[in-house]
């Protein structure tokens, strides 16, 4: 489910930087949620673009 | 010949100058010497300049020249390289706090053959941190003002690159270009930039940023010193494996064959009509299309759908960037700008699925790119959305500059892209054009760009040194 809230966001960004192995605070965790944030669309439009089963890198 | 005036031609006429007798190598390398030291307080082209070293050069290159041994068209000839490019026994510090006491043990393979060649390295070139970092005015690392107007930024990464040449602080340079960063410089500063095919050109001894999409290429005054530059660099390097495949042709043969017969595919909708194109360089554009028209090509609009998920596609530089600085930004965080620091830490946030969804994506773009190639022989679109922005204007905490779509698409695919003045803004600033081919076709790249080059004059207007001064 994509969150909405501004606490959804956060928990969900907290979630991933977990799972990265990443931990940050202060300005370095908010510059990064801003980013993040910011790029959401683009990861949406990523995972919204499902390739043909034959479509492989090739690069 | 005056030290101004020399400094002022480009590559191919200090070659000129050189090798017809009208100026040693030797007195063509002091005047760029003088005039590094007059203006680069202001400009910061250079992080790195090795006076001694390229004097010694220079001497050398004489003394071959006098005794009849030329090596070619660079011979005794002044350039430099970003300060990402290895050079044996000299400081290399890619723009960052991480690497300020690195001094590299062997040249790059570029560096050897600019050497064998007989080239001059009058030194290193300022630039963006590790090539992905923020254009900065002070500090340890300043990344250089746009000769065209010192209070604007001049792009980057390889920003010193595009200052130096611009501002006839060197003959040519090298760059690297990840996203954009030869292209992005060499049409802000008002110079040739190019990208050449994935592959063509070895990334052994350059410091790297995202292996599937980093590339190596010359920034000049002109397309005829751009393909003779990268003739020099081009060609298969065991140390670097992707270039295994290397089509190296000569770059000069057709160069003045000119745009008659050549059909060129214009990317009207995803680039001309891109609501943040700035109208002037749109304007200077199609003037250019025209101009191309006139000198014989023909041009139809072409498109392919995938390029609106160009920028999802983006994602797995993220990923390559990451992997290569995972290490040294857990153990020196504070050693990397705030700008660049951001950026890596993205990359961990990048799943291995969306990494390569990315991928399979990209060769889907890379198909329907491929596709227009069946009926044209270069795409043609504007080099950049807009002019030099100043430093004050500039958006920070983007994971990549605006209007990048103008040139990263093209790193994706890796094709061989150059981009070229086309004009001026109003407010005197260079704008400029983009041409791509087929890979390893720069050939047919450089003979379009130099079409348009011999019936224009914008590659011969230069920035005025006077106004390379600070007010505050």
């Amino acid at each position: 489910m994509t969150p909405t809230s501004d606490i959804d966001l956060r928990a969900s960004f907290d979630a991933e930087m977990r799972a990265a192995g990443l931990s940050l605070a202060g300005r370095d965790y908010e510059l990064l949620f801003a980013m993040w944030t910011e790029h959401r669309p683009q990861r949406e439009a990523l995972r919204a673009a499902v390739p043909m089963p034959d479509e492989e890198p090739d690069a | 010949m005056s030290a101004d005036t020399l400094c002022d031609l480009d590559l191919s006429g200090v070659a000129d100058a050189i090798h017809g007798g009208k100026a040693s190598s030797v007195e063509v390398t002091e005047a760029y010497l003088r005039r590094i030291e007059r203006h680069d307080r202001v400009l910061k082209a250079y992080i790195t300049v090795m006076a001694d070293r390229a004097l010694a050069r220079a001497r050398t290159a004489d003394e071959e020249i006098r005794r009849g041994a030329r090596r070619g068209p660079l011979h005794g000839v002044p350039l430099a390289l970003k300060d990402l490019v290895a050079i044996a026994g000299v400081r290399m510090t890619a723009g960052s706090r991480v690497m300020t006491d690195h001094v590299s043990e062997r040249d790059a393979d570029v560096t050897e053959r600019l050497h064998a060649a007989g080239a001059v390295i009058l030194g290193k070139l300022s630039m963006h941190e590790f090539a992905f970092g923020r254009p900065v005015v002070d500090g340890a690392f300043p990344t250089g003002r746009n000769p065209w107007d010192v209070t604007r930024e001049p792009a980057g990464s390889s920003s010193g690159s595009g200052v130096a040449v611009a501002a006839g602080l060197c003959a040519g340079a090298l760059g690297s270009d990840t996203g954009g960063s030869i292209r992005g410089p060499a049409a802000r500063c008002g110079i040739v930039g190019v990208k050449p095919t994935y592959g063509l050109v070895s990334r052994r001894g350059v410091v790297a940023l995202s292996w599937s999409l980093d590339h190596v290429g010359p920034m000049t005054r002109s397309v005829r010193d751009a393909a003779v530059l990268l003739q020099a660099i081009a060609g298969h390097d065991p140390g670097d494996p992707s270039t295994r495949h290397a089509q190296v042709t000569d770059y000069t043969a057709e160069l003045e064959a000119g745009a008659r017969g050549i059909k060129l595919g214009l990317l009207r909708r995803f680039y001309l009509d891109s609501p943040g194109l700035h109208a002037e360089v749109k304007s200077a554009a199609l003037a250019a299309f025209d101009e191309l028209k006139r000198q014989g090509a023909t041009i139809e609009d072409v498109d392919a759908p995938t390029l609106d998920l160009a920028g999802a596609i983006w994602v797995t530089m993220l990923s390559e960037v990451y992997e290569l600085h995972r290490e040294t930004i857990r153990d020196q965080p504070q050693n990397f700008g705030e700008g660049i620091r951001t950026r890596i830490y993205m990359g961990a946030l990048v799943t291995a699925a969306d990494f390569q969804r990315g991928q399979r994506l990209r060769a889907r773009l890379r198909r329907e790119i491929m596709a227009l190639f069946e009926g044209v022989d270069a795409l043609v679109f504007p080099g950049h959305a807009a002019p030099a922005q100043r430093f004050e204007d500039i958006a920070t905490g983007q994971i990549v500059v605006p209007g990048s779509r103008y040139t990263n698409v093209w790193n994706l695919l890796g094709l061989p892209a150059v981009v070229f003045p086309c004009g001026f803004s109003r407010d005197g600033l260079p704008v400029a054009i983009q041409i791509v081919g087929r890979p390893f076709d720069e050939a047919t790249v450089f003979r379009i760009a130099r079409a348009y080059e011999r019936a224009t004059d914008w590659h011969t207007k230069r920035p005025n040194p006077e106004a390379w001064t600070l007010t505050s």
